[in-house]
């Protein structure tokens, strides 16, 4: 089968889950939210960047690959590129966020609340006017229809250029020459970029709080969970019949990756946790202050999700061959690194949503109670939601993949592909 | 040297030859001594009947070795034996041990493996290791019998009915 069928009944599975996140959606917005609506945009926030970021890594390891003459991950590449594809509506949902910022219809960010940047007036906030020159709402609007924009754009060229090689025309390669140009290109783009939008996206929900290393750290967790739902798509469409030339080689290799990259992730996370212990400054404990407080269980839980169990379960050789073994890891790990995005969004939005009631004459602010719905911990409506936009991406992802030939039939690396061996 | 081997070798050009001569001589039952290449053969292990090595094994202990050792090591001079205040931190401060957990369990997971490699091998400083032939570290594959365990003639026969383009003998 040289071409995937998206078949009648997988499409109304996945709308059905897009049809849940939506009525989680909405019942969080008018049933179980506070009055500016937090849990509803800390809920679209937290996925629409979580499953962005996943879409760019796709992007970033397929041109990765390119650019170092990689050859084994071939016959499964258009995997990626439909991956990649979903930045359109990365783009779409981060608009969403950034017209919102940009009206003041929500309140993620404590930032963009411009009473705060007058000096001498009430709630002045000298650490905030001194960042306003990059963390305003101009330059979120922009970064993200730009920069994402930019993403978008040479994803279609790479994924253009792949399918014009399987008419297969161009003896020369030039096809393939041109990819590796976009491809190039695109590593230091998106690699620079991305870490400006983490900064505003995510880590400027703790808006007085930096950290310097905090981008690779997100971007660390947004590839991890690329390679597990990469390896359960490419499970699922073996078991559907498809990707016969894709072999246990294959899914060795991303098993690596997999463990690899958890540990890669963890190294991260304690290097940002130990010097900001050590050095032991308020300005920068506040963060960790705030979650072992208030997130003990969630935070602990983090590390044995995301690291203890990929790290001993991973660490044989037959374990990152077997399906049972790598197929559960992968679950967790997807899971365990949407949590981590839970950490690290969640407490900075209740705290602003505080200051903002306080602000408004309510009696909140410091203090105030932390066991809120859908901020304490994820609900049924935030897993609800999840799905939601878990299989919104699938139904693009698979979509495009089914408008071309699943395995690829002239790039030059195919040979070097199939004979794959670890 | 008290074990002489009498030995029977060919030498191929190519290692898909090669690969295509071990697998006949598993179907006819000829008991090959060792097969020498100038580069791991992907597929070779399992064709010769090789079962995996395990010298990961030894590689886990160890590390976890040195995991305890670093652990416990610092737990005991840090907090017990001779505390020391360090930046106003607690004596027992486990984030600060972390680093030297970590570099701790892979010196020991890399000696201890590296260690056991050269003695299960027979390896170490002065011994003298024969080479069946120079070429096998150059650009030659070779398939080796042992005419204690094999049939000189049918070594022969066998190694130039698949393909190989000099058939030597050699007492090593």
């Amino acid at each position: 089968m040289t071409n995937f069928e998206f078949s009648g009944r997988q499409r109304t599975l996945l709308l059905s889950g897009i049809a849940l996140g939506v009525i989680c959606m909405a019942y969080t917005w008018f049933m179980a939210d506070d009055a500016l609506h937090s849990r509803f945009w800390s809920n679209f926030l937290h996925n629409s960047v979580f499953f962005t970021g996943i879409a760019l890594m796709a992007g970033f390891f397929l041109c990765a690959s390119i650019t170092a003459w990689a050859g084994w991950y071939v016959v499964f590449k258009r995997v990626w590129e439909a991956f990649g594809l979903f930045l359109i509506l990365g783009l779409v949902l981060m608009l969403i966020l950034a017209l919102g910022n940009y009206f003041h219809l929500h309140h993620l960010y404590h930032w963009a609340d411009e009473s705060i940047l007058v000096p001498g007036a009430d709630g002045y906030d000298k650490i905030l006017a001194g960042k306003k020159g990059f963390l305003n709402k101009n330059w979120y609007l922009g970064g993200t229809v730009i920069f994402v924009g930019i993403w978008y754009f040479i994803m279609t060229r790479v994924r253009a250029l792949s399918i014009k090689e399987d008419e297969g025309k161009d003896e020369d390669f030039s096809s393939h020459r041109k990819m590796r140009v976009w491809a190039v290109a695109y590593l230091p783009i998106a690699g620079f970029t991305s870490a400006a939008m983490v900064w505003l996206w995510i880590m400027s929900v703790d808006s007085h709080w930096y950290s310097t290393l905090f981008a690779w750290y997100t971007g660390a967790s947004w590839f991890v969970s690329m390679i597990a739902l990469t390896i359960l798509t490419i499970m699922y469409l073996k078991m559907r019949g498809y990707f016969a030339s894709v072999s246990t080689e294959h899914i060795h290799d991303l098993g690596k990756l997999l463990f690899a990259f958890s540990i890669f992730w963890t190294y991260l996370w304690f290097s940002q946790y130990m010097l900001i212990w050590y050095a032991n400054i308020g300005e920068e404990t506040i963060y960790f202050r705030e979650r072992l407080d208030n997130y003990k269980v969630l935070f602990y839980a983090n590390l044995v999700i995301n690291f203890a169990l990929p790290f001993l379960i991973l660490m044989r050789n037959d374990t990152k061959r077997k399906w049972g073994s790598l197929s559960f890891v992968a679950i967790i790990v997807f899971f365990g690194h949407w949590l981590d995005f839970f950490l690290m969004l969640k407490p900075g939005i209740l705290h602003t949503a505080h200051e903002a009631m306080a602000h408004g004459g309510g009696d909140h602010g410091h203090g105030a109670a932390h066991n809120v719905g859908g901020f304490a911990a994820p609900g049924f409506l935030e897993i609800g939601t999840m799905i939601g936009f878990l299989c919104l991406f699938l139904l693009f992802a698979y979509t495009a993949m089914s408008r071309t030939r699943l395995e690829p039939t002239n790039d030059p690396y195919l040979e070097e592909s199939l004979h794959h061996h670890v | 040297m008290a074990n002489h081997k009498d030995i029977v070798y060919g030498l191929y050009n190519d290692e898909e030859e090669l690969l295509k001569a071990v697998k006949v001589a598993g179907d006819k039952h000829i008991d090959i001594m060792d097969v020498y290449t100038p580069f791991p053969i992907h597929g070779l292990d399992p064709l010769l009947g090789l079962s995996e090595s395990r010298l990961h094994i030894g590689g886990f202990v160890y590390g976890a070795l040195g995991t305890l050792t670093a652990f416990l090591g610092m737990s005991w001079m840090l907090a017990k034996d001779w505390p020391v205040i360090f930046g106003g931190k607690p004596h027992w401060s486990v984030p600060a041990f972390i680093p030297i957990t970590f570099e701790l369990t892979v010196l020991f997971a890399s000696i201890g493996m590296v260690v056991t490699f050269y003695i299960i091998n027979g390896l170490g400083p002065g011994v003298v290791n024969p080479t069946i032939d120079l070429r096998i570290t150059d650009d030659k594959f070779c398939i080796a019998f042992d005419t204690a365990s094999t049939d000189k003639a049918s070594a022969e026969s066998f190694l130039r009915s698949t393909g190989a383009f000099e058939v030597n003998s050699k007492t090593i």
